[in-house]
This record gives structure tokens, C-alpha cells and sequence, in this order.
């Protein structure tokens, strides 16, 4: 009797284990259009390191279902001509895509994802670009407005003195929508906002900064470059300004350019951003180290962790339903992974766990740093 | 049709036509940037249009032509006979001009850009061979009435110009209104071009007009040879698709080898490949003339 049950129970397990389907490829192969060339080459290069080393660690521990995956950086040089073409070329059997960056690429190529029903992840772009192409994205951001303003109002609270702030705005992308957002957030707390724009190609400040110090702000908040915010936080210091914590950089103005161009000027200024270097915990210290080793000691790039994390979201959707990779299932197999990372629920993140809902997280923090000795300190985080 | 031949196809035709729109004012010497910036104008002028006030395409792509060349006719009245660096320097800063107004234009998604254009027929498959349609049907249009400007005597009159603009006026040749000419000419091309790519993409975005544009372009003129119109037609779909060929790691290096190209092309072929000689003699090889080959006369040089 007792022999009778081992066999039923071997035969079970084997007919179970062929009804389970089957990997179909011998390798996971996800492309990355990605700006490798041009210049936000350096951009580029971080956010395919981000992805990258998801890659190495997934397939040191044995990749997506046995199989490794392979992330093939695709260059589109900002070069919307050139990332049609290559979308084109990735939509005829690829299971999904990362990418495209930055925005003019975007908007060029996701139409061809969208109408091959293929999921490309722009993870690094705000909300307002992902959202026409949903459901074949997700956003990394909630919406701008939504978001932004009670972030800044958090920096608000921080001053209730403050009665006026300018804004320094340059006109690219999703900035100016930014700036909106800063200015609602604000703007409920009782405060005016004071516009002045930068101009792309500026590369001398002391106009602008003397333009902004004439409207008598009690608080600034920079919208532009990285590098344009490090050097206009020096004239402005140079003229006279103490206050610091009154300087808000906005997350993109978060770069290493901040940092080197800044120096010992920017200590006291209030950054936010949307990842948090202090997180205490083994993936991120790796990922932190590694990160330092191959970038001569710098930390992570603020977005670094973005296709990182999309790497993993990808590799969660395909063993949590059932994607083979077989080409004969390619429409199928799409709509899930699709479908599954728009609304996944507790993505385990490499700084924290969040949930989607219809493409947009739904719970993600966002941090106030204050700069001390040129590194960021943690000062708040804004749920 | 495969996606990657259509976009290839369009984007080639697109530098075609671009190439060319920088080609005829070069005729007279002048290198007329302002193309690009009219380019984005009637791309955004169409993209409203049918995007929001829900004009048909082809009334909207006969307004975005009318535009870009009420806007080359208007500014050709003070720079008709201009010198070169005028030219360029109104140019540069035309585009200067025109980005800043998109950008600041909320009626036009201002730098978020356009989405979501509609589609000029009923299916995707429908919207592509339109496209193509369309494109290369103004191609071959654009291409004839260049080539029968070439071959006019507007067209000789052109080179005289660019030869020696004085002895071409001594000759009775008007250098103004054929810097006109050329210029309204050039900037209705560029008014297709336009149009074209917006609905190419169907969205837009400023950053889809830049400054690079202009490098690719006088990179397809001075290698491809800026002397007549085919050096244009063949290096504009090479040096767009040749680097799509190359392996990843050498794609890295493709501004480098336009760059190269232009620099030995300058040196060593300062015409570029395709000559008028050189297209004289292979017209007649084609057309099996008994004339000797070697011989052209005083008209076809």
C-alpha cells in the first residue's frame, strides 16, 4: 500500500511537471534603447550600468527560469530618426524593451511599441510622457502635479517665514510642468512664486541671479541644469545670499554636475529626489559599492536604480505568469508581462517595496536631503 | 511592409527632400538654415490643425506648405542677396526663434511636445502606405521641378551667381530675385518636410528640430556633391542607413565617420561625388550618346 502511494504520488509530480510550461528560448534577451552616444552619453551609461548589473545578479543566481537574461544596450544618440528605426527593428520578435530615453526619443518610437502591442519600460521619464503610451509602459512617477506639489510644500513647511519665492525655470521637456507643480504646492501654502526663466545656451549667471535678487525672494527653487544650479547657488552666495536652506534643487538638478560644480557653495541647500542613498539594506549596499568601484568612487546616479528595477519587474512578470518566450506565443506573452507589471502589487524595489495601479505607482516616498561637506543628508521623507 | 523599411524609407525621403531644400539656395551661395525652423513650423501648424481642430490632412498639409513659404518669401525680401554669413547667422538664429515660441506655445504642448496625432487613414497599414504615398509622390515632384530649375536658365543663372555674383549682375542676371526665388522655393520643401514628419511620428517634439539636423544635411550636400541634385538624392539615404548596418560598437563612432567622410571629401573632392561631370558623363553612358564622353560642352559644365 505504502509503495502504491510513492508511485502515484512520482507519477503525479511528473505529469505536473510537464503540464508546467516550458522556457522556450535559451537566453532572455531584452533590448535598451538608450542615449550610449551624443550628449547625455554619461546619462546613458548610468542607466544601462542600473540595468546591467539587475542582469548579473539575476543570472548569478540562475537567471529567469533557468535561463539568463541578456540586456543589449541599443544607441539612439537622441536621435529620434535613428530610434524609430531601431524600435521598428525590436518590435518584430522581441518579448519587451527597455527604454526609450530621453523624451524627443520617446515620442518617436513608443507609437511603434504601442501599435506592435509590445511593452517598452520608460523608466526614467515623468509621468506626463508615459501616459499617452499606457498601457504598453508604466510610469516610474506618479503624476508631476499630483506629486511635486506636496514635496515642495514639505520644503515650505520647513519656512513658514517665506512669503516670496522665485523660480528659476529652464524651457526642456517635463520642467516647466514641474515648475507648476512647485509653484501649486506653494502657492496653497500662502506664498508667491516669482518666474525667471534660464535660458538653455546660458553660461554666464550674474544677469539672472541679480534679476531674481531684484524681485526680493525669501526662498529660491531651481528647475535647470545641474551644472547652471551649482554656479548660479555661487552667485548667488557671492552676492550676499546666507540663508541656504532656503535653496530647493529640484530632482533632476540632482546630478553629479550639481556636486562638481557647486564645491563647498551648495552646503546648507535643500535637494529633493525620489531615491534615498541612506537605505539601509544588502541590495542597495551592494548595488552602492559596485556602482562606486566602476565610477571611480562617485554614488549612485539618481536614476540609476530605475531600469535596475525594471530589469527585476520584467523578471517577476515572466515567472509569475507563466511567459515562455516561445515566438508562436509572442502577442500573448506580451499582453501579460504587460498587464502583470501595471498593476504589481508589493515590487520588492531596490530601495523600497511599491505597488502599481493601472501603470502609476501608487506609493513610492519621496526625500529631502540637505547638502553638508558636498554630500546629501537625509532631512525628511514625504509620503 | 516591414516596419524598419518604412521607417527607413521615410526618414530617407525626408533627408532627401531636406538635403535638397538646402541645396537650391546654396545654388546662389547661401546656406539657408531657416529650413529647419520651418520645418518644425509647419510640422506644429499641421499637428494643430489636425490634431485639435480636426482638419483633413490634406487641407492642413497645403496650409503647413503656404506658411513655410510665405515665411521664406517674407524674410527673402531682406535677405534675398545677402552674403553667405547673413544668411547663415538669420538662419541660426530663426531657429533660436521658433524654439523658444514652441516652447512657450501651450497650445502646442509647449516642451512636453504633441501626441497622438491622427492617423491619415483608416488603418496603421493604411496610415504607413499614405504616408509613403504621399512622400514620395512629393519627392518625385519636388526632385522634377529642381531638376527642371537646373537645367532653365534660372538654373545657369544660379551658377553664374555662385561663381561671381558681380559678373553675373553685369550679365543682366537680377541676384535678388533669384536669391528670392530660391529661398521661397527652399522653404516650401522644407514646409513638406514639415508636415511629413509629424505625421511620420504622429507626435511632436521640439527636440525633433535641432541643430544637428543641420549637420546631417550639409553633410549629405558637401559629400554627396552640391553642384547638382543627385549627390543629395544617393548620400542622403547612405549616410542615414549605411550606420544602421555597422555593429553596435561602431555605431558609437558614427559622428566621427560623418566628420572624417566630410573633412577627406573637402580635401580631396571639394565638389563632392556627384559632380556635374560626372553626372553629364554618366547620362550620356546611359543614354549611349555617340558624342565623346570625355567632352562636354560650355552649357553642361
Amino acid at each position: 500500500m505504502k509503495k502504491a502511494f510513492w508511485v502515484v504520488l512520482a507519477v503525479a509530480l511528473v505529469a505536473l511537471a510537464s503540464c508546467a510550461p516550458k522556457v522556450a528560448v535559451k537566453e532572455w534577451e531584452i533590448p535598451f534603447l538608450n542615449a550610449l552616444t551624443g550628449p547625455i552619453a554619461s546619462i546613458g551609461e548610468y542607466l544601462d550600468w542600473g540595468a546591467q548589473q539587475a542582469a548579473r545578479e539575476i543570472n548569478a543566481a540562475g537567471g529567469i527560469k533557468g535561463k539568463p537574461v541578456k540586456i543589449v544596450g541599443v544607441d539612439t544618440a537622441l536621435d529620434p530618426q535613428l530610434g524609430s528605426v531601431k524600435m521598428a527593428e525590436i518590435v518584430k520578435d522581441s518579448l519587451v524593451a527597455l527604454g526609450p530615453v530621453p523624451e524627443n526619443v520617446i515620442q518617436a518610437a513608443m507609437p511603434i511599441a504601442v501599435e506592435a502591442k509590445m511593452m517598452s519600460m520608460t523608466a526614467t521619464t515623468s509621468y506626463e510622457y508615459a501616459a499617452p503610451y499606457f498601457p504598453w509602459t508604466v510610469s516610474w512617477f506618479p503624476p508631476t502635479e499630483k506629486r511635486l506639489g506636496v514635496l515642495v510644500a514639505a520644503w515650505g513647511k520647513l519656512h513658514p517665514e517665506m512669503k516670496k519665492v522665485v523660480q528659476f525655470v529652464e524651457n526642456y521637456g517635463p520642467w516647466p510642468g514641474m515648475a507648476d507643480a512647485h509653484v501649486k504646492g506653494l502657492s496653497e501654502l500662502g506664498m508667491t512664486v516669482e518666474k525667471v526663466e534660464v535660458p538653455t545656451d546660458a553660461v554666464t549667471f550674474g544677469p539672472l541671479v541679480v534679476k531674481a535678487l531684484n524681485l526680493k525672494p525669501d526662498g529660491i527653487v531651481f528647475v535647470c541644469n545641474a551644472s547652471k544650479i551649482g554656479l548660479m547657488v555661487k552667485e548667488l552666495k557671492s552676492r550676499g545670499w546666507t540663508e541656504m536652506g532656503k535653496l530647493l534643487v529640484f530632482s533632476s538638478g540632482d546630478a553629479p554636475e550639481l556636486y562638481s560644480t557647486g564645491g563647498k557653495d551648495i552646503d546648507g541647500v535643500v535637494v529633493y529626489n525620489y531615491i534615498n542613498p541612506f537605505v539601509d539594506n544588502p541590495r542597495w549596499n551592494v548595488f552602492k559599492e559596485a556602482f562606486k568601484k566602476d565610477h571611480n568612487g562617485m554614488d549612485p546616479f539618481s536614476l540609476s536604480p530605475n531600469y535596475y528595477d525594471a530589469v527585476y519587474m520584467v523578471k517577476e512578470a515572466i515567472e509569475k505568469t507563466g511567459v515562455t518566450g516561445d515566438p508562436k506565443k509572442l502577442a500573448e506573452e506580451r499582453k501579460k508581462i504587460a498587464d502583470y507589471c501595471a498593476n504589481v502589487k508589493g515590487f520588492k524595489g531596490l530601495q523600497f517595496d511599491w505597488d502599481m495601479a493601472a501603470g502609476i505607482p501608487t506609493n513610492k516616498p519621496t526625500y529631502l536631503f540637505e547638502i553638508k561637506d558636498g554630500k546629501k543628508t537625509l532631512l525628511q521623507e514625504v509620503r | 511592409m516591414p516596419l524598419q523599411l518604412y521607417y527607413f524609407l521615410t526618414n530617407a525621403a525626408i533627408n532627401v527632400l531636406m538635403s535638397w531644400a538646402l541645396y537650391l539656395p546654396y545654388r546662389v551661395a547661401h546656406l539657408h538654415f531657416i529650413t529647419v525652423a520651418n520645418m518644425a513650423i509647419s510640422g506644429y501648424l499641421a499637428g494643430y490643425l489636425v490634431g485639435t481642430l480636426h482638419v483633413p490632412f490634406g487641407w492642413a498639409l497645403l496650409a503647413g506648405v503656404v506658411v513655410a513659404a510665405l515665411i521664406g518669401y517674407v524674410v527673402s525680401l531682406f535677405i534675398g542677396d545677402a552674403p553667405t554669413f547673413a544668411v547663415v547667422i538669420v538662419g541660426f538664429t530663426f531657429i533660436y526663434i521658433t524654439r523658444t515660441v514652441i516652447e512657450n506655445l501651450k497650445a502646442v504642448g509647449g516642451t512636453l511636445g504633441m501626441f497622438g496625432l491622427p492617423a491619415i487613414a483608416a488603418t496603421p497599414a493604411g496610415h504607413r502606405w499614405a504616408v509613403l504615398g504621399i512622400l514620395f509622390g512629393l519627392l518625385a515632384l519636388m526632385g522634377f521641378l529642381i531638376h527642371r530649375f537646373d537645367h532653365s536658365r534660372l538654373g545657369r543663372a544660379a551658377s553664374a551667381v555662385f561663381t561671381d555674383k558681380d559678373l553675373a549682375s553685369s550679365l543682366g542676371v537680377d541676384a535678388r530675385r533669384l536669391g528670392m526665388l530660391v529661398q521661397t522655393f527652399s522653404c516650401t520643401v522644407a514646409g513638406v518636410c514639415g508636415v511629413m514628419y509629424a505625421f511620420i511620428y504622429r507626435s511632436l517634439h521640439v527636440d525633433f528640430f535641432t541643430f544637428h539636423l543641420v549637420g546631417i544635411f550639409m553633410t549629405v550636400i558637401f559629400v554627396g556633391g552640391y553642384a547638382t541634385q543627385w549627390g543629395s538624392l544617393v548620400m542622403a539615404p547612405i549616410l542615414y542607413g549605411v550606420p544602421l548596418l555597422f555593429p553596435a560598437a561602431v555605431q558609437a563612432w558614427r559622428i566621427v565617420i560623418y566628420g572624417a567622410a566630410l573633412i577627406l571629401v573637402l580635401v580631396l573632392k571639394p565638389e563632392g561625388f556627384f559632380t556635374r561631370r560626372f553626372v553629364v558623363k554618366l547620362e550620356r553612358t546611359l543614354s549611349g550618346s555617340r558624342r565623346r564622353r570625355n567632352t562636354l560642352t560650355k552649357e553642361e559644365l
